[in-house]
């Protein structure tokens, strides 16, 4: 696998792109405590303190920051199975002491301790992850067009991976949402691996964004190891959507430094990953890429990259502390059942 | 007051008064616009593309913009055309759909109507007729109920539209321009009453939409030989078990007509929940009547083997042995 893809098209509209130092800021401090969640729950499942799946992150967490961070609360958000989502929803605004608490079956959780490793903030406009990959796209559809009729401009940034291209609702989806010129971002998080299969593999084309070309649908390539490119590119196809001018196909390529979940064996095909391949990807690790920069840049010094590291190490042990304190929840089987179905008015009467 | 009025029209009173009702509601489906069925007939002229909209041929896209409509304030109503072709875009329609709700805290409602035209005997074969409502009832979390007169049809409709859960409503073909009575106000039937479509006193038969019909015609037929009570479902999630058990506790024999096939289908699933539930009023096996496990055929074979007025006689003679 090529540790280095080509970046073949930056994001180029500078004028409404262009981040602030403070937005910089705020993207680095992100990606910070996205690695801190993500690697928690890593070392939560290899110590059995974690219900059903982790899907780690590591190496491919800046693409969801670069998504997120300069959403609208009123935005859609479709994050996807890689570190389950929690890099895009705490850039959202989310806190995911309610998400860690779902994660090990607890009352308190985001989805009242019934969902495990799914994750939904409603509240947040974050809804109904599901386990089928690429269960997103046909939803998409949908609130883009609730977008588009309530005339609030308001996005949706639809995130996935290059696996889910395989979908045939991938095609729907963007057939339908250029078509009605709907404001959905197809923002792809392509690490070139599904599980076990390489995008080369399985895609016909070295791009998974060359799709959007059959649509008429504009498309950006960008590096997904680097946060403010993604967040650049973000912000240039939010602006797009939300003028109206319909989808916009963001394409970041990433990488993926762990395996597909914890326990997995780490293939390529049916032979394992070499080390020397992983070890080379790592030197792109995005933490690592983007404190190069800020240092560079002046935007922190080591001591206040450390101050952030260690607030983000407290957050991420006392939204522990909250989960583990909270109880598992006491519903037997009378109670569930009357969560089966939404109430309607006419049942309280 | 009360009008005669064909069944599709039903369906069509109830879509237009519950678009006026309320601005949330809007349907998507293919080839709506131009009404391949007359149920959607002039309404694009009346409130727009915007709310009444079709889309590509792309049955899981098309339903995922009712979907994720729905999670945002909107009550669409999704039209396959034909029942068959929910299976296109099944996980979603079926599994995301039913779960959402539950899966996901109780937090989120997701109030969206699925509809079709279903039905054996019009010599469409298996794509084109197959039964949905045993399938999607199987799937927790989703409402299923299927009119069989247009008095039904227009104020289950209307509950369905106006229910914070997914429901799935398909219509049988061959009730299409049915008359019946229905009212010109404002009405609903509640989805989870079932309905006797004519009392009796010997055998419960279970039937609807097309078999209701059936059912209806072998009682008359019986009439002074063998007293047969029709009991329409109307809902089979919820499904009104108290109406059913009453009515067993009068007739003690129940013969259960289900259009969908024998394995896994509805009937299997309330035959074994009247032996668990009311064994004790039965004087007699509960008997079924459905479609045997074979793909529909069509042409001049399908008439051969769909569940049809002989065999109801048949099964109600046997159930009263």
């Amino acid at each position: 696998m090529d540790a280095n893809p080509p970046v073949r098209e930056l994001a180029m509209s500078i004028s409404n792109t262009a981040l602030t130092i403070e937005d910089r800021k705020l993207l680095f401090t992100n990606l910070l405590r996205a690695d801190e969640y993500d690697r928690t729950m890593y070392k939560r499942m290899m110590s059995g303190k974690l219900l059903g799946f982790y899907h780690p992150g590591e190496g491919a967490i800046a693409p969801g920051i670069g998504a997120a961070t300069f959403l609208n609360q009123d935005d859609v958000l479709s994050p996807h199975h890689r570190a389950h989502g929690m890099a895009h929803a705490l850039a959202k605004g989310v806190d995911l002491k309610p998400y860690l608490a779902e994660h090990t079956g607890k009352a308190g959780g985001c989805s009242e301790g019934r969902s495990s490793f799914h994750m939904s903030f409603p509240e947040h406009k974050i809804y109904m992850f599901s386990g089928f990959i690429g269960f997103n796209f046909a939803p998409a559809v949908g609130y883009g067009y609730a977008a588009k009729l309530s005339g609030k401009g308001q996005v949706v940034m639809m995130c996935s991976g290059d696996g889910s291209y395989g979908q045939g609702r991938a095609h729907e989806a963007m057939l339908m949402a250029q078509n009605m010129k709907l404001p959905i971002i197809f923002w792809c998080e392509n690490n070139g691996l599904a599980i076990h299969a390489e995008a080369s593999e399985m895609h016909p084309m070295p791009d998974i964004s060359s799709l959007a070309d059959g649509y008429g649908m504009p498309k950006r390539i960008v590096d997904g190891q680097d946060v403010f490119a993604c967040a650049e590119a973000a912000r240039e196809a939010i602006d797009h959507a939300r003028e109206g001018k319909g989808p916009m196909f963001v394409e970041c390529k990433t990488l993926r430094l762990k395996e597909h979940d914890i326990g997995t064996p780490d293939l390529i095909g049916s032979t394992p990953r070499s080390k020397e391949d992983i070890l080379k990807q790592a030197e792109r690790e995005p933490v690592k890429l983007a404190m190069q920069k800020v240092l560079a840049d002046g935007l922190f010094t080591m001591d206040e990259i450390d101050d952030l590291r260690t607030a983000a190490r407290a957050e991420v042990e006392a939204a522990w502390d909250w989960a583990d304190a909270q109880p598992f929840p006491e519903d037997g089987e009378a109670e569930l059942m009357t969560h089966v179905f939404a109430p309607n008015a006419e049942d309280a009467a | 007051m009360t009008r005669q009025l064909p069944f599709i029209e039903a369906i069509r009173e109830a879509l237009r008064e519950e678009m006026i009702h309320d601005d949330k509601v809007f349907l998507v489906g293919q080839d709506i616009r131009g009404a391949i069925y007359p149920h959607t007939k002039g309404l694009v002229d009346e409130f727009g593309p915007d709310r009444v909209v079709d889309t590509p041929i792309s049955e899981s896209g098309m339903y995922g913009m009712a979907s994720g409509a729905a999670l945002q304030g909107y009550r669409p109503v999704v039209d396959f055309m034909f029942g068959g072709f929910t299976y296109v875009t099944f996980s979603e329609a079926t599994v995301t759909t039913g779960q959402q709700y539950f899966l996901h805290g109780s937090k989120s409602n997701m109030p969206l109507v699925i509809t079709a035209g279903v039905g054996a005997g019009m010599r469409l074969a298996n794509d084109h007729s197959m039964a949905i409502h045993g399938t999607f009832a199987h799937h927790p979390g989703i409402k299923v109920a299927m009119p069989s007169t247009p008095y039904d049809a227009k104020g289950m409709f209307k509950a369905a539209i106006r229910d914070n859960s997914p429901v799935v409503i398909p219509w049988h073909m061959a009730l299409m321009m049915d008359k019946g009575e229905v009212p010109d106000e404002d009405y609903v039937v509640p989805l989870g009453k079932a309905d006797i479509k004519r009392e009796g006193a010997d055998v419960t038969v279970v039937a609807n939409s097309q078999q209701l019909k059936f059912a209806l015609q072998v009682a008359e037929k019986l009439d002074g030989e063998i007293s047969v009570e029709v009991f329409d479902p109307r809902s089979f999630v919820p499904f009104d078990m108290d109406l059913l058990l009453t009515s067993l506790a009068k007739t003690s024999r129940l013969v259960i007509v289900d259009e969908d096939w024998e394995s896994g289908g509805f009937a299997a699933t309330l035959s074994a929940r009247v032996m668990e539930q009311g064994f004790d009023l039965l004087d007699a096996p509960v008997l079924r009547v459905t479609f045997p496990n074979m793909p529909i055929p069509g042409g001049v074979l399908e008439p051969r083997v769909m569940p049809n007025p002989e065999r109801i006689e048949a099964a109600i003679r046997a159930v009263m042995e």
